[in-house]
């Protein structure tokens, strides 16, 4: 495994006309080659900003404030549009969450793959293109591939247009694939399918994979390592075991703990209090601090730093620093049974 | 195969009722109209005419029947193709246009094709820049032209390149004595030709504007991008394709907004085309002429409307498909 | 089992597409919900939940099949005539988009009083203001966003002035489409207890549709599982996830994501195939209360 994406020290924001909104701020991560890494977090959170500030698909509003993106050891963070593009779909590309409207809907979809496929290989012959355009519908399990493309985005069903999002995504063979909500807008059946299929295009080609997502039960369907984002900081993050078996930020414990699959019958959910700040002008020290029960004084003042708990695993708590009292976050048990 | 023949005899029952609509409406309203129908025929001399005589030429006119009566004898020359004769100009109706609808085409149709042709490219260019300076001075630009009424505009332009400049004439379609001159037509029709595109021209490149935007801010733009199309390949090969069918029914349905417009600027200009005709012939009384040029009109928009619908069907996949299968997500 | 107060007789629905085209959005669906139950639909997209919905609300007419609301026809013009008044206040419907069932122009204090005024009900708690005051402090929400525009709130807040709104009119039968799928997962944790704690205190009988099957498991009583406009299984709820009977019902629990990597993982979705199992036949009870739907099989649930 070789790391192919190095994010260090992030920080974007939007101007707006109510001011500037701190999308992502001081976010550190990397990735490694074939590993699925799952953004988590709330509607807000910042998480979609970061993947569209990796891919520099941020609107004019946006600007990279701070920190530096490096990708397979080259810093891109100054790279301008006409850079990207070389990178755009050889390097990463991305689907998104609803495959309804991520099509054309008046071009057949064998068209709309050929169309990436010539992207990267534009002096292709066209019996090569439609060979390459076959395979990648095969390869994303579209079943009567050769029929598929000449069918209008509208008569195929949601599973299969994001199979078709997938193929175009895959066309040009990306190292990273930003998944922005693959199966939000999914049935549930299709959705186990679709993210199935992702970890075994991940593994048989090796692409790295950002899952980002809201929804625990995708991230640990399909997730290697996780990172937990709130109001725009990433504020645990380790392997799917570290998360789900021993979570250690309050908020993270607190997500899964409302969770309705954990909840004893009977017995109301465990709600974390509050609602997440907005991200203009947010408050000075842990964001999460107004919300979290354990909060230290600390918690109001200086923002935390990330604490390592093992080789994999990291939380930014002050409940972490030992000089920290001790608590037990779970006092209602995450794991039933 | 059937449901297309059924769909052309529907429309086609919808045009000739709405022109049968038309016609009875047009011929009551006329008529209701204060003035003197004979005053158009006989000019001044109408003052001089005995009591007995005007008696007798508005029985010859057919102006004592009732006005069914009146109308069902109208419909039976119309449908025969005889429209009548002008009051105003004592030839047949049919001729009196003909002779004056080239200008009218003329003006309105290479109006209507610059206005959309400047439309489109404005349109397209503003969305390919939003935001910028240019997108914004043009947007401004609009705004301000779009508002100004045209009679007012027309007047401002001869004033400036008629009277003050003296370099293009300001009424007329040709100078006395050059009607075969094509160069002397040209600059006669400039003026007026400016009036219609600048009148017209903004308001539709703004609509293109933001249909374009709507495209542009599409899901499947983002994907494009991602995976390394050219802006310029999204935007032509897919946002722009994707506008044409709301391009083209705005096209359609703006035929009869320009033909408005071109009537006044016509006016305004004196220029002999049909819409000088038509306000003369609401003018003066001139019931034939005026039944002619509102059922012409009136069918030109009809008809345009129908185009516009069948258009729009028959352009976009999804409602080409609509008729064969389901596509609606039925919840 | 207590007293029926809705009653669902062989309803079926059919959208026309196009003169050669219909769909079939219901198919037959029968089944009772008791008062002060909390009766789950569960299914995906498209298999005829939210056109029950509507039904159940005389949103739409049913192509044929009887309701029965408090003993009322409902599917019968001159019965709903008869009783407007009870079914409009007594039946209320909150929506999945919270964002599009509040009128962006009226304040909060309005929206909540605004079913109140219509019905010509005179305030108990003195005036209108007071009383959404009063349902917004039921729901959990500050009387200082009384004069708020829906807008400026957020998506949970929404959902919980929807709520008020409908509670207002003390209704006897809640009908929720979808209430909490648009929420994030710490909002919908605390608009689910809402619900359950107000059930638990109002009594009223709740017809809850969603497709997040943790959410059924949690929130409801009784569940009914529907596709392509049958439904093919109604259980209750402890039981519906411990021995489903039907293979759509299987292969709909084995899809449900679990939040737990090494029990997930080591689960291979079961595939619903309709061949294998034809939608048709009857509702049959295959033990007490859970009824499957089964070839040739014929039982009222």
């Amino acid at each position: 495994m070789s790391e192919i994406l190095q994010v260090k020290n992030l920080s974007v924001s939007f101007f707006t006309p109510h001011g500037e909104v701190e999308a992502v701020r001081d976010v550190t991560f990397s990735l490694q080659s074939g590993e699925v890494l799952a953004v988590v977090g709330e509607s807000g959170c910042g998480k979609t900003a970061l993947c569209k500030s990796i891919m520099k698909l941020l609107p004019d509003t946006a600007r990279i404030k701070s920190g530096s993106i490096a990708v397979c050891g080259a810093d891109i963070t100054d790279y301008t549009d006409r850079d990207m593009r070389k990178l755009r779909g050889r390097l990463y590309s991305m689907i998104l969450q609803n495959p309804m409207t991520a099509l054309d809907p008046t071009v057949p979809v064998g068209r709309q793959v050929a169309e990436a496929v010539l992207v990267h290989h534009p002096r292709m012959d066209k019996e090569a293109v439609r060979r390459r355009v076959l395979e990648l519908m095969t390869l994303v399990g579209l079943d009567n591939a050769q029929a598929r493309c000449q069918q209008y985005p509208h008569s195929l069903s949601g599973g299969m247009l994001q199979r078709c999002v997938l193929a175009i995504a895959l066309a040009g063979e990306p190292q990273i694939l930003f998944a922005d909500e693959p199966t939000t807008a999914l049935d549930v059946t299709v959705q186990a399918q679709i993210l199935d299929l992702l970890r075994e295009i991940q593994q048989r080609l090796g692409t790295a994979t950002v899952l980002v997502t809201h929804d625990f039960g995708v991230v640990a369907r399909a997730a290697d390592r996780v990172a937990v984002m709130y109001a725009g900081r990433i504020v645990e993050i380790g392997t799917a075991e570290d998360i789900f078996y021993d979570p250690r930020h309050p908020y993270t414990v607190g997500l899964l703990r409302s969770l309705p699959y954990f909840a004893a019958p009977g017995e109301p959910l465990y709600t974390v209090p509050g609602m997440p700040p907005t991200m203009i002008d947010p408050p000075p020290g842990d964001a999460f601090a107004p919300r979290n029960v354990y909060a230290l004084e600390i918690d109001y003042q200086e923002a935390p730093p990330m604490f390592q708990i093992s080789d994999t695993h990291f939380a930014a708590a002050w409940l972490l620093d030992p000089r920290a009292p001790r608590v037990d976050l779970r006092a209602g048990g995450v794991r039933r049974g | 195969m059937r449901s297309r023949v059924f769909t052309l005899g529907k429309n086609l029952l919808i045009f000739a009722l709405s022109l049968a609509i038309l016609s009875v409406a047009v011929f009551y309203v006329a008529r209701l109209a204060p003035g003197d129908p004979l005053a158009s025929y006989y000019g001044s001399r109408v003052e001089k005419l005995t009591p007995e005589a005007r008696f007798a030429a508005e029985e010859r006119l057919g102006l004592h029947d009732p006005i069914i009566v009146q109308y069902f004898k109208w419909l039976r020359g119309a449908l025969r193709g005889d429209f009548g004769i002008s009051f105003q100009y004592k030839r047949p109706v049919v001729e009196v246009i003909g002779g004056r609808i080239g200008n009218t085409l003329a003006l309105g149709g290479i109006g209507f094709a610059l206005t959309f042709a400047l439309a489109l490219l404005l349109g397209v260019f503003c969305a390919g820049h939003e935001d910028t300076f240019l997108d914004k001075l043009i947007c401004k630009v609009g705004t301000v032209t779009g508002c100004i009424p045209e009679f007012w505009l027309s007047l401002v332009l001869i004033l400036i390149f008629d009277i003050y400049l003296g370099l293009l004439p300001g009424s007329g379609a040709y100078s006395v004595g050059k009607a075969d001159d094509l160069g002397d037509r040209a600059a006669h029709l400039l003026l007026p030709l400016a009036v219609v595109v600048l009148g017209h021209l903004w308001y539709y490149a703004y609509m293109i504007r933001n249909r374009m935007l709507e495209e542009i801010r599409a899901d499947y733009v983002l994907l494009a991008k991602s995976v390394g199309l050219p802006d310029r390949k999204i935007l032509f090969r897919h946002c722009l394709r994707n506008c044409m069918p709301t391009y083209l029914s705005i096209m359609a349905i703006s035929v009869p907004h320009i033909i408005g417009g071109t009537y006044i600027v016509e006016t305004v200009f004196s220029y002999p085309g049909v819409g000088t005709l038509s306000y003369e012939s609401a003018r003066y009384q001139d019931y034939n002429m005026l039944m002619v040029l509102t059922l012409l009109t009136g069918a030109v928009v009809i008809l345009c409307n129908l185009v516009a619908q069948t258009v729009n069907a028959r352009i976009d996949p999804r409602g080409r498909a609509a008729e064969t299968e389901v596509t609606a997500d039925v919840r | 089992m207590g007293e029926n107060l809705l009653e669902v007789r062989r309803l079926s629905h059919t959208y026309t597409v196009n003169r050669h085209m219909t769909v079939k959005a219901l198919d037959d669906v029968s089944f009772s919900i008791n008062k002060g139950e909390i009766f789950g639909v569960v299914g995906e997209s498209g298999c005829g939940k939210s056109t029950l919905a509507r039904c159940v609300m005389n949103l739409l007419r049913p192509t044929a099949g009887e309701i029965f609301y408090q003993g009322i026809n409902i599917s019968d013009k001159k019965q709903v005539r008869a009783n407007r008044p009870l079914l409009q206040t007594s039946r209320q419907l909150i929506f999945q988009d919270s964002v599009s069932g509040l009128n962006p122009r009226m304040r909060v204090a309005d929206i909540i009083a605004e079913p109140m005024q219509l019905h010509r009900i005179r305030p108990p708690r003195g005036s209108y203001r007071a009383e959404a005051e009063f349902q917004m402090r039921h729901v959990g929400l500050d009387a200082s966003y009384l004069d708020k525009y829906p807008p400026e709130l957020s998506g949970g807040m929404r959902q919980r002035v929807a709520i008020a709104r409908a509670l207002s009119m003390e209704p006897s039968l809640l009908v929720a489409d979808e209430p909490v799928a648009s929420l994030d997962v710490s909002i919908q944790a605390q608009i689910l207890n809402l619900f359950r704690h107000l059930q638990a205190e109002h009594g009223f009988t709740f017809l809850f549709i969603a497709h997040d099957l943790s959410v059924v498991k949690y929130l409801c009583d009784r569940v009914a599982v529907m596709i392509s406009g049958k439904l093919v299984e109604v259980a209750p709820v402890a039981e519906l996830f411990s021995d489903p009977r039907h293979p759509y019902t299987k292969a709909l629990l084995s899809a449900m994501p679990i939040p737990d990597p090494r029990l997930e993982r080591s689960r291979t979705p079961t595939v619903f195939d309709p061949a294998a199992a034809p939608l048709t036949g009857a509702l049959t009870e295959v033990s007490p209360a859970h009824f499957v739907l089964t070839e040739g099989g014929a039982a009222d649930a």
